[in-house]
């Protein structure tokens, strides 16, 4: 066996050694490598936007086309429906959230024109789904495999309801059967595990409380 | 300094991986100077962490732009605060200091439990020390925080603007403790596992750090919302994205923990659903790392162009195949004679708590990882945002709420009707005055008006439970009302400090809640136009710009407009709002325009203004939004801090052993009468 001393001396041989590999397999990776002050690598932007993300949605206007819905009800359904610009927001959110992008209020000019032209908000959500596809959506539609999304949710909590059911009644039964056998036992308190009163405190206390509640 | 600081990373790397060996071999072998030299090995790791970590911040301090990490994320016009905080900003700093961390909380744990735990121990120093030779082995290999360029750059990149904030500099440290700090329970609960001593050795460590966990996670969480909240000018703080999520997952399991372990502690029970609660936070804390740093999942948040995501993915499914596999195989060791004399007690209510908080946490992970699926499974890109998190989340939150008032009410055991009516009837009544009052006062938003019958009831709770242990108190000693709340409080701090905590929660609810009555509009606005609106209490706004102006500072350009506010005709002041445009000692523009939002904060509603852009020179186009409540997100989470700091905050004197989780308790004796315990 190594001694201690002459462990560390080894160990901080080898990480020179380890250093000076690592140095030398940088400095090959290097060579031929075009300078530039401009270093962007490992950096935590908040986002890289697509600015050319944005495609037309548009569609001819309704007979006697008036608007849809409102301008609330508008902007409400705009939060349906995903920015394509790279951020995780929806359209409404990010064109009122930071000018730099231009994708969102190029959709949000197509969503005000299929107002304007008299489509309702299921069918300015479809018109977008055809363009874009599924990701011009927040939200997973409620059909298909996407249905899955909503329903395994509520699924795992009734199964999970129905486990916790289940183990609590097995307890329960074994809980009265031990009940049938003995009625001696050590006597629970429900606060010893938590506190730092004495059980003459705690008997006192108990008194006090229950004087309270009598009142 | 700086080459110290690498050469000491490699140290380290050796370090752990000796640290590592002996300990496990020390702990299978039984041999002593083995486990010796493995605890040695750790505490020689994380002094070798700190000088890598003095080198990195040596580097930053010194502005060495020869140094990649260095020149990729501080310039030369950068305030210090932020160039000591670009330490953890970037992929490979934040390797270092997720290392750095936990190797101070490996030294502590190791060094406090040594002598107690001393089966545990070496299966634990063995553990940890695996961990720690991970995260430094993907510092040393995939991102390297010493990596030198070859040339020297004249300044470097900066640091994102909107990551130049107090919240920011403490949001990820903060989340980060959180994060390593699951990494002892899991080192814990793994040394348990590997001895099959599974009784109560390894509660009590795991206990207090899972409180180090949960406390610290609620405090990034927290500051991390507020941060979006006032730095990304959405007018929101939460959006589901996720890596919000994934900080929100851990702490969802921790705090099913810290609830079931005390059946634990009470009645023996649940020993195998704590130990898969231990396990999973720190696979969630992992899982959490992995999202945010290997960009398979879309993320406001994510670490661009990473190289360690196939690390992360291969260390994740690794610790949970060794984790089942544990598990597993010592299935029998963790069974307890569970007894449980009614479904209305409160072992029971602790577990639909449990249940609950699972159930959140399955639907915010299904949730997150749902894109990656579809895309596996039809070929389909899709987004999973707030719609379908608050469809899923808002009626299992209304539930957890619920439990919140219903779990410290009842009694251990079984609740007689008595017991029920007693403990039950005044909150009940206080959160149906509520809920009658946000009626009358024309809510008719349904879950809102749900939420705050819910937040009356919980508040009725908490205020009933210190109220009857005050009078109790001053019952028997004599104290003053003061004198009573604080020697209740000090006396028993960890039921007291929960319901402090539960106070917060509620502020929380009732803010979230609020933001159901939110109002939000475009306007644009000329020099000396108003534009009147109503905010959700029926008051009516007059905002009249002030203009816009622009001005140049050494590191920025700025465009800024200011409203002046009147409310029902008085005038309240001016509310700006800026957008800037960061610029490089060459004057051209770094990153993208920021956002400085106005906001006019109150305990009934922030009034959030965002300049979203300029026309015509003299035309600001503005959001006005008014946001009610949200001043009490920050409330209550200060209000949970402060719990969770009186639940940590150690017993200066234990005269009663702590002995619940061995009680024997006869089934005929049924305690239906309450006792506010540690008075």
């Amino acid at each position: 066996m190594i001694s201690r001393r002459e462990f560390v001396a080894r160990a901080t041989t080898g990480s020179a050694a380890l250093l000076v590999m690592s140095h030398t397999s940088r400095a090959q990776q290097a060579r031929g490598m075009v300078h530039d002050s401009t270093i962007v690598k490992d950096s935590s932007n908040l986002f890289a936007m697509d600015q050319g993300a944005a495609l037309p949605v548009r569609l001819p206007p309704k007979p006697d086309a008036k608007p849809s819905m409102t301008p609330r009800e508008r902007d409400d359904l705009e939060h349906h429906i995903h920015c394509q610009c790279g951020c995780t927001l929806d359209i409404f959110t990010c064109r009122t959230t930071d000018f730099s992008c231009q994708v969102s209020p190029a959709m949000h000019r197509d969503v005000v024109a299929l107002v304007e032209g008299g489509y309702s908000a299921q069918e300015i959500i479809d018109a977008f789904t055809n363009v874009y596809g599924e990701r011009a959506l927040m939200a997973p539609r409620k059909s298909g495999f996407q249905l899955l999304a909503w329903v395994l949710p509520g699924f795992a909590v009734i199964v999970g309801g129905s486990a916790l059911a289940m183990l609590l009644k097995r307890w329960g039964t074994r809980s009265r059967d031990r009940a049938a056998r003995s009625t001696t036992g050590a006597q629970f308190s429900a606060t010893r595990g938590h506190t730092d009163a004495t059980a003459e405190e705690l008997a006192e206390l108990e008194a006090a409380v229950r004087r309270d509640d009598d009142k | 300094m700086i080459l110290i600081g690498e050469l000491s990373l490699w140290v380290a790397l050796l370090m752990a991986a000796w640290s590592m060996t002996v300990s496990f071999a020390g702990a299978s072998m039984r041999r002593d100077e083995l486990v010796d030299s493995g605890v040695r090995g750790l505490y020689v790791t994380f002094a070798m962490v700190v000088l890598a970590s003095a080198g990195l911040w040596t580097a930053l301090l010194t502005r060495d732009f020869s140094v990649e990490y260095v020149a990729s994320h501080i310039s030369s016009t950068m305030p210090s605060v932020y160039v000591f905080t670009a330490f953890w900003s970037g992929q490979a700093g934040s390797l270092l200091f997720w290392a750095l961390i936990l190797g101070m909380y490996s030294t502590i744990a190791i060094a406090s439990s040594r002598q107690r735990n001393r089966e545990l121990t070496p299966w634990a120093t063995g553990t940890l020390a695996a961990v720690l030779l991970f995260f430094i082995a993907t510092a040393c290999f995939r991102a390297n925080p010493f990596t030198r360029l070859d040339f020297m750059p004249v300044d470097g990149r900066g640091m994102n603007p909107q990551l130049q904030n107090p919240g920011m500099a403490l949001h990820p440290p903060n989340l980060y403790l959180g994060y390593v700090a699951t990494a002892i329970p899991f080192a814990f609960a793994i040394a348990a596992l590997f001895t099959r001593r599974l009784d109560a050795e390894w509660l009590g460590v795991v206990r207090r750090w899972a409180l180090v966990t949960w406390f610290f996670l609620t405090i990034g969480i927290v500051l991390g919302m507020w941060w979006a909240y006032v730095e990304l000018g959405w007018g929101g703080y939460w959006a589901w994205d996720p890596v919000e999520n994934s900080s929100f997952l851990p702490w969802l399991t921790t705090t099913a923990f810290l609830h079931s372990i005390m059946i634990q502690e009470k009645r023996g029970m649940l020993r195998k659903w704590n130990v898969v609660l231990v396990v999973l936070s720190f696979l969630l804390a992992i899982f959490g790392t992995f999202i945010t740093r290997s960009g398979v999942i879309e993320s406001v948040h994510s670490f661009t162009q990473s190289p360690v995501g196939p690390w992360f993915a291969t260390f994740f499914f690794v610790a949970t195949g060794i984790s089942i596999y544990l598990i597993a195989t010592r299935l029998k060791h963790l069974e307890a004679k569970a007894e449980l004399e009614s479904m209305v007690s409160r072992e029971a209510a602790f577990l639909y708590n449990n249940l609950v908080l699972i159930g959140i946490a399955f639907a915010v992970m299904w949730g997150t990882i749902f894109p990656i699926v579809s895309e596996w499974w039809s070929n389909t890109k899709i987004t999973v945002g707030p719609p379908f998190f608050n469809t899923v989340n808002i009626p299992l939150g209304l539930f957890l709420l619920l439990l919140t008032g219903v779990g410290p009410l009842i009694a251990w055991r079984k609740a007689s009707v008595s017991n029920l009516k007693r403990q039950f009837l005044s909150p009940a009544i206080f959160g149906l005055i509520v809920g009658a009052a946000m009626l009358a006062a024309g809510m008719r938003n349904f879950y809102a008006v749900v939420c705050y019958i819910l937040c009356g009831f919980v508040t009725g709770t908490i205020v009933q439970e210190f109220y009857k242990g005050m009078r109790a108190r001053q019952s028997i000693h004599q104290e003053s009302l003061f004198t009573a709340f604080a020697r209740l409080v000090g006396r028993n701090r960890r039921r007291y400090g929960g319901y402090i905590v539960h106070a917060g929660i509620v502020m929380l609810f009732a803010a979230f809640a609020g933001l159901a009555f939110k109002i939000d509009v475009d306007v644009s606005l000329k020099t000396g136009e108003t534009h009147e609106m109503k905010d959700p209490y029926g008051h009516t706004w007059k905002f009249v710009s002030q203009g816009v102006s622009t001005s140049d500072r050494p590191d920025r350009n700025v465009i800024a407009v200011g409203l002046e506010a009147f409310r029902d005709g008085k005038r309240l002041g001016i509310i700006t709002s800026e957008k800037r445009q960061y610029l490089d000692a060459q004057r051209q523009p770094l990153f993208e325009p920021s956002t400085e939002a106005g906001i006019r904060t109150t305990a009934r509603q922030d009034v959030y203004v965002v300049l979203a852009g300029v026309r015509d020179k003299d035309t600001a186009e503005l959001r006005v939004n008014f946001n009610p409540l949200v001043m009490w997100v920050w409330v209550g989470g200060f209000l949970m801090m402060i719990g969770g700091m009186v639940v940590m905050w150690p017993q200066a004197e234990r005269r009663a052993p702590q002995a619940g989780y061995v009680a024997v308790m006869p089934s005929a004796q049924v305690v239906t009468e309450r006792v506010p315990a540690g008075v």
